[in-house]
């Protein structure tokens, strides 16, 4: 059991660098929108163009 | 008579006319040529993913401004210096983007704008509808970016860097930081808990148990001290105020079991309530954050009144004519104003003759004769010729401006509604602080050593959680329900308000009627020539005019040959056909005949046929009206239209309660006289000249094709084009209420079960705790019924 000194405070430290990541993630403004990347997931990017004609 | 309706903007396709659009091997109809190209546009950039991803559109919407032209005055340097904060080579501007109504538009904007050369980042908020650019300045300029924009069918707006500001932004940055901090906090803590209840059980040793709750305090701390910190700051105004509300006894009861908790800790007392407390302060902390995203869905008020006048002016001066924003407009000032454009400030008209259609701001469906000393109102629109006006008053001192405040004061006057969550939580409060104290001193007199921890069992188990929850839950599950039934409510209490309502009042102009003129009926006086004939040359005599009741006769292709047409402001058009002259408009001035209702059509002095226009009806207004009369609701119509124009809408619905030339003042006074006889009223209403009433009756909703200042100020915004969901609506909200009802039934139970045992001692915390999430969690169940609600 004495493992669990070690590995509690370890997860606390793991803790903290997900808070302040998070905090960084919000303060640079990722979760400002939270509506359209739901959408953006299933929209292709990769649909080609159409050959122009005069091209 | 539609084939259809538009696929690129939903309005009815004319079925003359032959506009398609090849779409994934398919062809489909499209009602303008403008349309084809958008639509065309979008799928050759290879988007046309975005018709299969957005939602139903509104009619109109995404449908392209006829001049692009003008967005090139803010290449410029002083638009740019008004508008964008520039910095080494590249500038950023924020833009409102208006006619954005789904997620799928915000998806092709920002594709869009990552493939405008010189851009660097953009990004757009679907909510606020607002989009941030930064671009080098010297690729591309501010007024290419808004031509990009309006190429898409969308209506930017620059806003100047004051506007611009997003404090809403801000506060869910601050939410959501808090939330994630009780989240992770909660889910740690808990876990510390169950070794620690475990080790009540089985045995634990005694380091280990300290160990754990020095851990646990360790993350309790931030969550008491960082997420929940609103919740004092709320309590303690409360306290200020005189009027504690529901956050003061959660603001104790954080404070106490976390002081009594380390007091515990440094004791080796047997139990600590960390748990209790992180839960306690996710749960409410949870609660607040779907709250305030409710909230920030409402259109913002800055942006609704500038988006009616236009962004800029063309100015005239000894030097000549020059474009400026409409900002920099002062009094005293010559503005050029060409037809079709909007008027930007109050003035008078010192050049010029024209036909103002001031329909936005007073109800007014016909348009206003204006001829030189006239008055002219910010926000109308000039639909004839080219006029000159001198400016008088700008900004918030314009007749739109104090509409606008009108409604501001309005929304405060409001009836203070008292909701039943809250009436019978501040007894409820005070309940519980009088109980927990009494138990406590009762406790402290006969057994000091657990006066404590029964305390803390009260406070916790009467928590009003699952009260706090029972009706925040159901007008969320409710207002999301409703979304999908295409109403978006802005604000939370109109369900209730709704729900109770005792009558509907209707504005006419746009909102029971389409607000577009149509051709109800046609009368041939000259049996030389047919419906169909006479159709064709009224349509070609209209081209010219900009005036509504021409829209009712434009048809796409038309082969008629005409030349010399005219406008005669206020009488009507003319023009040669085949060499004779057709005239259209008022009987005087077709043939000289005395003046009678209709629009006539004549040939060299002699009339040919009388067309009777009208506003078309709403396809289901009708139904809509008499399913509110199934509800028990009494409805009426209020118009600042003329009485014949309203009799005439009133007895087609089946609407005995009607009052016409209304003013927004008569509106709100016959709001207010209904209010004090006792009665709840829902106003119903599109234009300006409503934003008043909107904002002064008991809950209010607007159609989204309408002002964005009725928008403001309305509760619920209606997002299709139809207005039976209006029904729908008082149906859910009721439902809405009943399970309000359950809810606090079933929450007062608890309680009242749960506070004897607790204060007699038979409760520990984490059973109190238990209890209290339990009960949390049936009272969001039974809300999350709502959803279910028409579903088949």
């Amino acid at each position: 059991m004495n493992v669990l000194y070690f590995l509690i405070p370890l997860a606390l430290l793991l803790l903290a660098g997900a808070v302040w990541a998070f905090f960084w993630a919000v303060g640079s403004g990722q979760f400002d929108d939270l509506e359209t990347p739901a959408m953006r997931i299933i929209m292709d990017d990769d649909t080609k163009p159409p050959e122009s004609p005069d091209t | 008579m539609s084939a259809g309706a538009c696929f690129h903007c939903a309005l009815p396709v004319d079925p003359r006319d032959q506009y398609y659009v090849e779409i994934d091997g398919q062809l489909k109809p499209v009602c303008c040529p403008g349309c084809k190209a958008v639509a065309e546009l979008i799928r050759d950039t290879g988007m046309s993913n975005y018709y299969a991803m957005r939602e139903a559109p509104q009619p109109g919407a995404g449908r392209p401004a006829d001049d692009a032209a003008e967005w090139q005055v803010y290449d410029r340097e002083d638009m740019l210096a008004a508008f964008a904060e520039s910095g080494e080579g590249t500038a950023e501007a924020t833009i409102y983007v208006g006619g954005m109504y789904c997620a799928a538009c915000s998806w092709l904007i920002e594709t869009t704008m990552a493939r405008v050369p010189g851009m660097v980042s953009a990004d757009i908020n679907p909510v606020t509808h607002r989009l941030r650019v930064r671009w080098h300045t010297a690729d591309v300029g501010l007024g290419g970016i808004l031509a990009t924009l309006a190429n898409l069918g969308y209506d930017p707006q620059p806003l100047a860097p004051e506007s611009a500001a997003r404090p809403e932004l801000l506060e869910q940055r601050a939410a959501l930081k808090r939330l994630l901090v009780a989240s992770l906090g909660m889910m740690q803590v808990m876990m510390f808990a169950v070794g620690l209840y475990a080790g009540d059980f089985q045995g634990m040793d005694e380091t280990m148990q300290r160990f754990l709750r020095i851990v646990s305090f360790f993350v309790t701390t931030p969550v008491v001290f960082y997420s929940a910190r609103p919740f004092y700051r709320s309590a303690w105004r409360g306290v200020l105020a005189r009027a504690p509300g529901m956050d003061l006894p959660v603001s104790i009861a954080i404070t106490a079991a976390y002081v009594g908790s380390i007091y515990a800790t440094l004791t080796n007392a047997p139990a600590v309530w960390f748990d209790s407390v992180v839960m306690f302060v996710f749960f409410l902390t949870l609660g607040r954050f779907l709250e305030m995203r409710a909230r920030h869905r409402s259109i913002d008020r800055s942006t609704a009144l500038s988006n009616v006048l236009p962004n800029t002016v063309t100015r005239c001066s000894t030097e000549g004519q020059v474009t400026i924003p409409s900002s920099q407009l002062v009094a005293g000032d010559v503005v050029l104003v060409r037809p079709g454009e909007s008027i930007a400030a109050d003035g008078i008209l010192v050049d010029g003759e024209t036909a103002v259609d001031e329909a936005l701001l007073t109800g007014e469906a016909t348009p206003k004769q204006k001829s030189i000393g006239d008055t002219l109102l910010a926000g109308s629109i000039n639909l004839d010729s080219m006029i000159q006006l001198r400016v008088e008053t700008t900004g918030s001192d314009t007749t739109l401006g104090t509409i606008s405040r009108m409604s501001e004061r309005a929304r405060y006057a409001r009836p203070t509604y008292v909701q039943i969550a809250d009436r019978i939580a501040s007894y409820i409060v005070v309940a519980i602080l009088v109980i927990a104290a009494a138990v406590g001193t009762f406790w402290y007199i006969t057994a000091p050593d657990r006066a404590f921890v029964v305390t803390l069992s009260v406070l916790v188990v009467t928590c009003p959680c699952a009260l706090a929850l029972a009706t925040p839950a159901a007008f969320a599950a409710a207002g999301t329900r409703l979304a999908q039934l295409r109403l978006l409510v802005t604000n939370g209490n109109a369900i209730e308000a709704l729900a109770r309502s005792t009558r509907i009042l209707f504005d006419k102009t746009g909102t029971v009627t389409r607000g577009a003129p149509v051709i109800e009926e046609i009368e041939i006086l000259d049996n030389n020539f047919d419906e169909k004939q006479c159709l064709r040359i009224a349509a070609a005599l209209e081209t010219v005019s900009t005036h509504p009741i021409a829209s009712a006769f434009r048809t796409k292709d038309n082969d008629v040959a005409i030349s010399e047409q005219s406008v005669a402001v206020g009488n009507g058009v003319s023009g040669t056909i085949e060499n004779q002259v057709w005239r259209l408009g008022r009987a005087g001035f077709v043939a000289a005949n005395p003046d009678s209702k209709g629009v006539f059509l004549g040939v060299e002095g002699k009339l040919v046929a009388r067309f009777s226009i009208s506003d078309e009806l709403r396809d289901d207004a009708a139904d809509t009206i008499s399913h509110l009369a199934e509800l028990g609701l009494r409805a009426g119509l209020i118009s600042g239209d003329s009485e014949t124009a309203v009799e005439h809408t009133a007895g087609k619905l089946g609407i005995a309660d009607y009052n016409a030339n209304c003013s927004p003042e008569d509106k709100l006074e016959i709001i207010r006289t209904a209010q004090e006889n006792g009665e709840i009223v829902i106003m119903v209403g599109d234009g300006i000249n409503d934003a008043p009433v909107l904002a002064g009756a008991d809950a209010s909703i607007a159609p989204a094709h309408g002002a964005l200042l009725a928008q403001t100020s309305a509760d619920i915004i209606l997002v299709g084009h139809e207005l039976s969901p209006v029904a729908t609506a008082i149906e859910l909200s009721r439902q809405t209420l009943k399970i309000v009802r359950q809810n606090l039934a079933w929450a007062i139970i608890y309680n009242a079960a749960a506070l004897p045992l607790a204060a007699l001692g038979y409760v520990p915390p984490w059973a109190a705790a238990i209890g209290m999430s339990a009960s949390s969690l049936i009272v969001v169940l039974n809300a999350l019924r709502i959803n279910r609600f028409g579903a088949p």
